[in-house]
């Protein structure tokens, strides 16, 4: 006799139960945006107030992450910082994804010229470091978190916009396509109101994996000095103006910025990809 | 006197090959379509029975030939104008072969129809009586493609093309992805709209069986040139060209033999 052993078989969609990482990782993420959104309330000190007198102090019950050189309090600085550092990457990326998913879509609509112009144009732009490439807009448009999200929204429209073309020359071979051109409807409309829809998605998930990768090129910004300036209290400019106090001893003023810069790359990057992965998966 | 609805005349298509030279996907195909008429395009895999049909609706530029709706020639490509664009629309409509890609999948039945009658200035209250025409239901209404079987979504597909009020339909192979009884379901449907609406079909397939259902006249082609074309009716019972009769032979039915279709198939294409 024949003996079955059954075993749960797997369906079709995935167990949606997440793994350890995922949940630490969403945790972290859910309370960084909390202490963005409630930074005035939680902050002990304004975060550019300024006591010489409290320069470089270490962790004490007032000052929990200790002081930087100016005396300012860093973890009242680090929690206003969240709110550039979050909110400058989701501009930065916005530029990108209107920009790149406008010419991706083109290219792959249009075809002929009008691709290969899109193509060699986003090639130029590979050629050049990312970084070469925003120092040259900032130095003709001036410093500032302004010019830096929009010279890194333009240094990241190449990488939207291959993405994209990628996925939309799929796309537009698609039938549904070719019905929607013989019910008369224009090339605008289909790709307005039915192939960027479709391709929603999947560049969505693309876009939560670039975050990490934006928070970082803005931070380098700011730590270069091309980026947000004093007294702004971004995590970038923080590490910057820390680094002197490592030599004379006091780690905290470059660490609380750099640790929290790192907390949110790993947890945007680790829940991103779970999260785009899903994205991207259903149909 | 009936005036003839759709007239196409020497219409050719070629595609460049890629080690130079041209294939020809189509050569002088000539027929005729009366108002409420239905015609079949019939032949194998690569006899350029699609190029026909999407150089009829305009997703394929003919290289020579004329198309006449109503006494008016198409013109070779997608006007650019939406006005133009949405008369030309109105003359011939398409059902696409595989249901599992024609339908944008993020619209339900009723969003789908409403999009078309939207776009061609109809009311939208038209969706429901487009669905129910085909025989979907409510429930069927508010679902995503993904959630509709093959047949449902061939209905929907349908209820699509009708949404634009068409002169004609062209069906590529319409019922080639369904099994055999949702396809006698979707043909019986056909019928009933074509005599409920007055619409013309042109229906291409490889399956004699489906033409002899559904059509009047129909037109056999083979690598790209008509073979015969005639009434449905005689071609098929009385075929005058050796493939057309091969056609016939290759239909499974009693008595039937792969072997002699093979057989004849390898005799014919010396």
């Amino acid at each position: 006799m024949t003996t079955l052993a059954l075993r749960p078989v797997a369906t079709g969609r995935r167990t949606r139960r997440r793994p350890v990482g995922v949940l630490l990782a969403t945790a972290a993420l859910v309370l960084v945006v909390l202490a963005a959104a409630l930074a005035p309330l939680l902050a002990p000190y304004a975060p550019d107030a300024i006591d010489l007198s409290a320069s470089l102090a270490g962790t004490s019950g007032d000052h929990l992450l200790g002081t930087d050189s100016s005396g300012q309090d860093l973890l009242s600085r680090v929690l206003f910082g969240a709110r550039t550092s979050l909110i400058a990457p989701l501009l930065l990326l916005t530029v990108a994804a209107l920009l790149g998913v406008t010419l991706g879509v083109l290219s792959a609509w249009r075809g002929g010229w009008v691709d290969t112009l899109v193509s060699r144009l986003t090639d130029v732009m590979y050629a050049f470091p990312g970084l070469l490439f925003t120092v040259l807009i900032i130095a003709v448009f001036g410093t500032g978190t302004t010019t830096s999200v929009l010279a890194l929204g333009l240094a990241f429209t190449p990488t939207v916009a291959r993405y994209t073309r990628s996925l939309a020359l799929s796309e537009v071979r698609k039938p549904y396509v070719d019905a929607y051109r013989v019910q008369g409807m224009g090339g605008t409309r289909i790709c307005a109101l039915h192939l960027v829809p479709n391709l929603g998605r999947a560049v969505l998930g693309y876009l939560v994996v670039l975050f990490g990768e934006a928070l970082m090129s803005l931070a380098t910004l700011s730590y270069l000095g091309f980026g947000a300036q004093p007294p702004s209290s971004d995590w970038g400019l923080m590490v910057q103006e820390g680094q002197s106090a490592v030599v004379q001893g006091a780690l905290l003023p470059a660490l609380v910025p750099g640790t929290a810069i790192a907390l949110v790359v790993v947890s945007v990057n680790v829940a991103g990809v779970w999260a785009a992965d899903r994205l991207g998966s259903q149909d | 006197m009936t005036s003839t609805l759709l007239q196409v005349e020497s219409l050719a298509k070629t595609y460049p090959l890629p080690g130079g030279g041209r294939h020809t996907a189509a050569e002088d195909i000539n027929f005729t379509l009366q108002p409420g008429g239905a015609l079949g395009i019939v032949g194998e895999s690569g006899s350029g029975k699609t190029t026909v049909a999407r150089m009829l609706v305009g997703l394929t530029t003919p290289d020579t030939g004329l198309i006449t709706v109503d006494g008016r020639a198409r013109e070779p490509r997608t006007p650019r104008r939406r006005p133009a664009r949405l008369t030309r629309a109105r003359e011939i409509q398409m059902v696409f072969q595989d249901p599992y890609v024609s339908l944008d999948p993020r619209l339900t039945a009723d969003q789908c129809l409403r999009s078309a009658l939207r776009l061609h200035g109809r009311a939208e209250s038209l969706a429901a009586t487009l669905l129910d025409q085909v025989g979907l239901g409510e429930r069927e209404a508010g679902a995503r493609p993904r959630h509709l079987s093959g047949g449902q979504r061939q209905r929907l597909a349908i209820a699509r093309a009708l949404a634009v009020d068409p002169r004609i339909l062209v069906l590529d192979e319409a019922v080639a992805a369904l099994d055999v009884s949702i396809q006698a379901q979707i043909l019986r449907l056909l019928d009933d709209i074509r005599r409920d609406t007055g619409v013309a079909l042109v229906f291409v397939s490889h399956d004699l069986a489906v033409v002899q259902h559904v059509t009047d006249e129909v037109l056999v082609m083979r690598r790209g040139r008509t073979v015969e074309q005639g009434p449905t009716r005689r071609v098929l019972t009385e075929p005058s060209d050796p493939y057309t009769r091969l056609l016939l032979a290759s239909v499974p039915g009693e008595g039937w033999d792969p072997a002699d279709a093979v057989a004849a198939r390898a005799a014919l294409s010396v």
